[in-house]
């Protein structure tokens, strides 16, 4: 089986100051995989080199088998991606928004139960620029699945969330991935990776300096809980980047 | 097809909630007839002439609203979009550039279609203008002018390297483009050093090939007027498609 997601030896620097560094990575098909680190330690330029929207300076991608850049319009008839900062155009309503999105694929799922699932159902009259920061961040969610992907991104899917609306998009999330939907987060938030994440990467300027499970995460740091060990690897000048 | 025909009702609606296209497509050509109407009247275009001044302003207000839209709103737009990480957002789609682009082109030629419409009936209804010239031939001219002046359009959204020097450049196009091209400002009544210098703008040479197939007069300079056009259109269609950037 082609792996999902499969970077190798990613980098990538602005004007000089390296924002990723040598980045390998792969993820199955099926796996739900949490970049995690702090502003600013790489999380959106790795995943922005991943999609083809940065380009690296060194280093290969394919997701699905697929090079996101010379295969662009191939690949994202399966990729769907949440961006950091929504963005849609002045004066558009929810449902506007959703129905172009769902007009540029071949093969999508209907917006309106995606709406429903993600309690949007009410809004879908509303102008996007109404909506509260989680609802924008749900409705983003939302424009991810549209296309009915196999991969998806997310970039700081829950930030700006109330802890229901997390636990909302969580389920939502889990249920997604026992179809089989192959998940790409960045995350600060731990409760939410231990929840949802087969395997984690802790980026440290630009450095994945952890990779792998949350428990080996925690097992192999001098700590108990996954935050402290967060902390521990993040802020640990002398961590073991071979781990 | 579905795709094009959602992008288009939706970016479309988009635009007609923005109001300024039809400030200044629609409404605007029309001011400016009511106007040239009440001040010429009937009045023939000179001493003799068989067609009155009004008829021979016919195809100059009508690019009003093709500059609106190529010069203004396409660039404007297209920047707009980049600067909102809207088109970062497509990106990540399978939609091409050169799609977005023509969805939009195709919203700003249905306000230059509309204009025209509008504009030929006011003149036909409220001022008795006819219409004497070849109609394949005008309406010819009219695309050939209005793809022309998009593509400067396309040229500038694709070149700018943000919204606001796209929003300058514009400005620094559309102004003396509207002024001195005879769009608004007829080019019989400048002086004739005037004449001479605005020539060299391309909508000047589209208004001429407009104004002589409008009137059915034999146009000495058609093909100077046709091939000026195309080739702004080809270079700058070329230049907007080669350097469009999603960020």
């Amino acid at each position: 089986m082609v792996a999902a997601i499969k970077a190798v030896q990613l980098s990538k620097a602005y004007n000089g100051v390296p924002a990723v560094r040598d980045l390998n990575l792969t993820i199955q098909q099926g796996e739900v995989f949490g970049l995690l680190g702090a502003n600013g330690a790489g999380k959106s330029t790795s995943v922005e080199c991943m999609l083809g929207t940065k380009t690296p300076e060194q280093g290969e991608v394919s997701i699905l088998g697929l090079n996101p850049v010379t295969e662009r319009r191939r690949l994202f008839e399966r990729v769907g991606v949440q961006f950091q900062e929504a963005n849609y155009p002045d004066r558009i309503t929810v449902s506007e928004l959703c129905e172009e999105t769902e007009s540029l694929y071949r093969t999508s799922v209907d917006y309106r139960e995606l709406l429903e699932q993600f309690g949007l159902a009410e809004k879908v009259k509303s102008p996007v620029s109404d909506l509260s920061g989680g609802q924008k961040q749900r409705l983003f969610v939302v424009l991810a699945l549209i296309p009915n992907p196999e991969v998806v991104f997310l970039d700081e899917l829950t930030t700006g969330l109330d802890a229901r609306a997390r636990r909302d998009v969580w389920k939502c999330l889990k249920s997604l991935k026992e179809s089989g939907l192959t998940i790409f987060l960045t995350s600060h938030f731990m409760d939410e990776v231990e929840v949802l994440c087969d395997r984690i990467g802790i980026l440290k300027s630009g450095r994945m300096i952890f990779c792998g499970t949350t428990q080996e995460a925690v097992s192999s740091s001098p700590c108990d809980t996954l935050e402290e060990a967060y902390l521990w690897y993040t802020e640990e000048e002398h961590a073991d980047e071979n781990i | 097809m579905k795709t094009f025909k959602t992008m288009l009702k939706v970016e479309m609606k988009l635009s007609l909630r923005g109001m300024d296209m039809v400030i200044f497509a629609i409404c605007m050509p029309l001011v400016m007839v009511v106007l040239l109407g009440i001040i010429y009247g009937s009045k023939p275009a000179y001493e003799g002439a068989q067609y009155t001044f009004l008829e021979q302003s016919f195809g100059a207000v009508s690019t009003i609203a093709v500059c609106a839209g190529g010069v203004m709103g396409l660039p404007l737009l297209v920047s707009d979009y980049r600067h909102k990480k809207i088109l970062k957002r497509f990106q990540v789609t399978p939609v091409s550039p050169a799609f977005i682009l023509a969805v939009h082109v195709v919203i700003y030629t249905l306000y230059s279609v509309i204009s025209l419409m509008s504009v030929y009936a006011v003149s036909k209804l409220a001022f008795k203008c006819e219409f004497g010239g070849s109609f394949w031939g005008f309406i010819g001219s009219y695309l050939l002018v209005m793809l022309s002046v998009f593509s400067i359009g396309m040229m500038i959204g694709g070149l700018a390297p943000d919204s606001k020097t796209a929003g300058v450049a514009a400005s620094i196009i559309y102004f003396p483009m509207l002024i001195f091209s005879g769009a608004t400002l007829p080019y019989e009544v400048m002086p004739e050093i005037m004449q001479k210098i605005v020539s060299v703008l391309p909508l000047t040479q589209g208004i001429k090939l407009l104004k002589a197939t409008a009137l059915g007069q034999p146009v000495e300079e058609v093909w100077t007027a046709v091939i000026v056009l195309g080739l702004v259109m080809l270079l700058c269609t070329g230049i907007g498609i080669k350097f469009f950037r999603w960020e």
